[in-house]
């Protein structure tokens, strides 16, 4: 249907001029139209054609006094017979109405759309025909200013326009604001326009709702399970928090069990579910028994009734015995001095005489049970996606003990170099990425240049404690050890006095910042995805270098007999050198990608040295498969251990350890181990 | 003929006296003993050091003499140190305790002084139970039992695991380390029944003792006198007696002795419990010492700092190990304490605090590659110049 739209336009100099403008399009609206020719005069401002009072506007006046001082007690039959009125100015004017577009006139009380026109005046347009009144001065008109509880259940009943809206964004707005604020009220009209939704996605998600809205709100309990059952492979936070009120109960107790409540369990004191003396303080509560006296207040009431050395006839001394004690009290209590003790017999008799059980807050016994019923399927999925949560928390752990311990499984793996300033190789990268983001602020740049300036930096360092140190110690390894040892601890504490004891951030691009989340259960940062696709990539570097290069064919050479690798023209201290920069460069690359993640601290490298020789050793040293083996091993067993004792990562640490230590009992040579004559010792 | 113990050992003789003398100078200038030229604080850094050079002569015993680089003989030092201060402090917290509800009206009974030192002990970690490990903790001759017998069961356990598969060189001491640490986050939990990270604490507190801490300081110093004294004895007669020679040549070629008969794996288990009681004896008598025991003084570190020092010391020869301790862990007090005087370049300020860290880790790469055998090595060098 077309409109008619009709501008007047009308401009008060003073109070004196006044000018109309018409413009004027094609009629076919039912309603005679007014052709508003105006004059102004001064006095309050001219009204013009007047288009009778239509029906909504009879409507609105029945209820003008509650609509003007709206409240949020009174407002809801006013909108409800508003709506009970069925016209199709309703949405419009409830729209209007919520963003205080509508004004009441002074003179006759009547309500119209107002749009401000400038100067303080506004142009009136009725409700019922849309067609334009007239310019009024403000002081002619009243506000309508619905505080925001009122606003709040107007928009609850524009929402039954708003989801058949042909405008696909409102009706999204209107399910969000659905989601957002639920309420029984929004059920039916939200499984009206479910089936009539053109659109797929916005239809299954009416449905969801709809669902969702049934298992709370519907009064027919068969449509509550229906809606239950249908969401019980919903793995849905607001599925759980829908089913949860459900199932939710209260603890009482009565003498009898009552047949009018909906009982969820019997508890019997004393069991692990309910604590004997939990129990007799619930009946002490509801003053269906006396109360204890903990020993504290009879030892306090025993002190003063103190008479001549003497309580009850028991001499003082002799209270450091608690039978005495109970002795002393039963006389005083004989006396009337003190209230009942309570024992223990006492205790058992009250309790036996009562019943202590769980009600729902539900009445209805199969909702509930089709509740629990739901929620059981629920957990048993949850707890499917936790374990494969767990899973990708697992393999990201092992993706960094795998980042850490491969540099070691060149320099100690291959060279058999106890290198335990490694840890510090680490630390050093991660350093080297601080610093570069100090001078270079754009991140994606800055980690980008910091991975190749800390390989650099790394691989310098460890040419040079291969040339200086470990050259001279190849066939003393519990000296390397001590040495290297030292060197640890140096630059430990000269990074501490570089850089300070306190944690330096090394800031991730954005691109990398959030989560990748697959449902309400699993998610998985994208940090961790990076480091995983970086430790894959380390793999294939790794390999490609020992296979497929002359360097890795002399490297294999050397480690293998550095004689006869030597006697075949090999330089073996060059090769040594060269590999063992090169583990140490690794180092620094891992080292920039721990620190993305963890604060870089000197103590960066300490916390994953051992964990990283774990690693290789577990995994098989001398070989890189191993050490992929053991760093998954090693993150997997962490992980499971961490989840059977959430609060704890200390205990799985430790009890990792001792794995580590049992199972090299049983496989003294890694899980891959070398074999032949490659083993050597 | 066999010659004598001592004949055999001439460095027993030298060193018994060189210590009973120190022990005597000592006594005579300290505080407790009323000339006063050595404060109470510096006597107990002496005794303190005593017991770590005692440490030092198990951890030249398991590494100088047997080749096993044990990274985790702290464990047992801080076992040993835990065993004594579990009776400290709970007879020092009865006493207390015990005070405290004697001024009440009505005197307690068992379960509430029970309640209270159980409510002082672990107030801080939130619980107030005595957990199983403190079963004995009120009765002085178990938990000194335990001192021994505690570590010596987990050296002996664990030893028997990692001897048993063959895990020597490295591997074994990257496992020993492991175990410390292992062992040092355990206790660090809140619930590992030692009280999580806060330790015990108050041990200088001889429970029922009124004596001056200046006293109390020099018993202590006599007692770790004694046990170094004691312990440079059993060791050197460890290492003279033909359980000396199998070990030393285990640590030159375990494979021919084990091929000439002798059972290499029980050897290596005697000689590690052994060096972890004596490990456990000297953490017993140190502790009480410094007053605190928490588990941050069993971590790995802790116990490399023990092989640095025999290293510096000079392996292989008791009188090192004692030397290399004392000297270390004296400089290090003296540097890290804040006494030394900083160093001012001009352009920058040498502090002693930051920069000792770095020239122990530098002059421990310059020991081990241009001195092997340590300051003890200075002693060969002697000897050679007496000869020529």
């Amino acid at each position: 249907m077309t409109h008619l739209i009709r501008v007047c336009r009308i401009l008060i100099c003073g109070a004196l001029l006044a000018l109309a403008q018409v413009a004027s399009a094609q009629d076919t609206t039912a309603e005679p139209r007014v052709e508003p020719s105006a004059e102004l005069s001064a006095e309050p401002a001219l009204t013009q054609t007047e288009p009778g009072i239509g029906p909504l506007q009879s409507v609105l006046q029945e209820e003008a006094a509650l609509i003007t001082k709206a409240s949020r007690k009174t407002i809801g039959p006013v909108i409800d017979h508003i709506l009970s009125s069925e016209l199709p100015g309703v949405p419009a004017f409830l729209s209007a109405w919520q963003n205080k577009r509508i004004w009441q006139r002074k003179s006759d009380g009547l309500f119209f759309v107002a749009g401000e026109t400038g100067d303080r005046s506004f142009v009136l347009t009725d409700l019922d025909s849309d067609s334009v009144v007239g310019d009024y001065p403000k002081d002619a008109l009243v506000q309508l200013k619905p505080n925001s509880g009122v606003r709040g259940l107007i928009a609850t009943a524009l929402v039954q326009f708003q989801l058949s809206d042909p405008d696909r964004a409102t009706r999204e707005e209107a399910l969000v604001a659905i989601e957002r604020r639920p309420g029984p009220d929004l059920l039916l009209p939200l499984r009206a326009s479910v089936a009539a939704e053109p659109d797929p996605d916005l239809k299954a998600r009416k449905m969801r709702i709809e669902r969702l809205l049934s298992i709370a709100y519907d009064r027919d309990p068969k449509e509550r399970i229906a809606a239950i059952e249908a969401m019980s492979h919903d793995l849905g936070v607001d599925v759980r928090a829908a089913l949860n009120p459900l199932v939710a109960t209260t603890l009482t107790t009565a003498a009898t069990l009552p047949d009018d409540r909906n009982v969820a369990r019997v508890l019997a004191p004393g069991s692990p579910q309910l604590d004997r003396l939990a129990a007799y303080d619930m009946l002490v509560a509801e003053d269906l028994a006396p109360p204890r006296r903990s020993s504290a207040e009879i030892k306090t009431l025993l002190a003063t009734h103190i008479d001549g050395g003497r309580v009850g006839g028991v001499p003082v001394a002799q209270l450091s015995d608690p039978e005495a004690r109970v002795t002393a009290y039963s006389a005083l209590f004989a006396a009337g001095l003190v209230p009942p003790r309570v024992s223990d017999a006492d205790i058992d008799n009250a309790l036996a005489s009562h019943v202590f059980f769980e009600t729902y807050a539900e009445p209805d016994p199969a909702v509930t049970d089709a509740a629990e019923a739901a929620l059981a399927t629920i957990a048993t999925r949850v707890g499917l996606n936790q374990s494969l949560d767990l899973g990708l928390d697992a393999i990201s752990l092992a993706s960094i003990y795998f980042l850490a311990a491969i540099g070691l499984a060149i320099t100690f793996g291959l060279m058999g170099v106890i290198n335990m300033a490694h840890g510090e190789f680490i630390m050093m990268g991660a350093y080297t990425g601080y610093v570069v983001q100090q001078v270079i602020p754009n991140h994606t740049v800055s980690i980008l240049v910091a991975i190749p300036l800390a390989f650099a930096v790394t691989f310098a360092a460890g040419v040079a404690m291969e040339r200086l140190v470990i050259r001279h110690l190849y066939h003393r390894p519990l000296e390397t050890l001590l040495a290297t040892f030292g060197i640890s601890i140096a630059l430990q504490q000269l990074a501490k006095n570089l850089f300070g004891t306190q944690a330096r951030p090394l800031t991730a691009p954005g691109w990398l910042d959030g989560a990748l989340v697959l449902n309400d259960v699993v998610a998985i940062s994208y940090i961790r995805i990076a480091i995983f696709v970086l430790a894959l990539i380390f793999l294939g570097f790794f390999l490609f270098l020992m296979k497929r290069t002359r360097l890795g064919l002399e490297t294999r050479a050397v480690t293998q007999n550095p004689r006869m690798a030597a006697s075949m023209g090999i330089n073996p201290g060059r090769v040594n050198m060269l590999t063992f920069g090169l583990g140490s460069g690794i180092a620094g690359i891992a080292g920039v990608a721990i620190g993305l993640y963890a604060k870089v601290t000197s103590e960066l490298g300490a916390d994953y040295i051992v964990q990283s020789f774990m690693t290789v050793v577990v995994g098989g040293v001398g070989n890189i498969w191993g050490a992929l083996l053991g760093a998954t091993m090693i993150g997997t067993l962490q992980k499971g251990i961490e989840w059977l004792n959430p609060s704890n990562t200390l205990a799985a640490q430790t009890y990792m350890i001792i794995f580590i230590i049992v199972f090299i009992q049983f496989r003294p040579r890694g899980i891959i181990a070398l074999k032949g004559r490659a083993a050597g010792d | 003929m066999r010659k004598s113990f001592v004949a055999q050992n001439p460095s027993v003789l030298v060193f018994l006296i060189c210590l009973s003398l120190f022990t005597v100078v000592v006594t005579v200038l300290a505080e407790g003993f009323g000339v006063g030229a050595l404060s109470t604080s510096f006597i107990k850094t002496l005794g303190k050091t005593l017991c770590l050079c005692l440490v030092a002569i198990a951890m030249d015993l398991i590494w100088g003499y047997c080749g096993i680089l044990s990274l985790g003989h702290f464990a047992f030092f801080g076992l040993g140190g835990y065993m004594v201060g579990m009776w400290l402090m709970y007879a020092r917290t009865e006493i207390i305790v015990e005070g405290a509800l004697a001024q009440g009206d009505i005197p307690p009974t068992p379960q509430e002084i029970i309640d209270g030192i159980g409510n002082q002990i672990f107030g801080v970690v939130g619980s107030s139970d005595f957990p199983v490990v403190w079963t004995f903790a009120d009765s002085l001759m178990s938990q000194l039992l335990l001192v021994l017998v505690v570590p010596g069961l987990l050296a002996l356990v664990f030893g028997w695991l990692a001897f048993r598969s063959r895990v020597t060189g490295v591997y074994l001491s990257i496992l020993t380390q492991a175990m410390t640490l292992a062992l040092a986050l355990y206790l660090f939990q809140n619930d590992s029944g030692l009280r999580g990270n806060n330790g015990l604490s108050g041990l200088q507190n001889l429970p029922g003792v009124t004596a001056p801490q200046s006293a109390v300081s020099l018993w202590f110093f006599w007692a770790s006198a004694l046990a170094l004294g004691a312990g440079y004895i059993l060791s050197a007669w460890v290492v003279s007696g033909k359980f000396g020679s199998v070990i030393r040549g285990i640590r030159d070629n375990e494979a021919r002795v084990r091929f000439l008969g002798y059972p290499v794996e029980s050897f290596k288990l005697m000689l590690f419990t052994l060096t972890a009681m004596i490990a456990a004896v000297a953490g017993a008598l140190y502790y009480p010492q410094a007053g605190i025991i928490n588990p941050a003084e069993i971590a790995p570190i802790a116990s490399i700092y023990l092989a640095v020092w025999v290293a510096i010391g000079g392996r292989g020869r008791l009188y090192g190990a004692v030397l290399g301790a004392a000297f270390v862990s004296l400089v290090s007090t003296w540097f890290t304490g804040g006494q030394a005087p900083d160093i001012n370049l001009g352009f920058y300020t040498v502090q002693w605090v930051d920069w000792w860290q770095v020239i122990l880790g530098l002059s421990f790469v310059l020991v081990t590659l241009f001195a092997p055998k340590g300051i003890g090595g200075l002693f060969d060098l002697l000897k050679r110049e007496d000869k020529a």
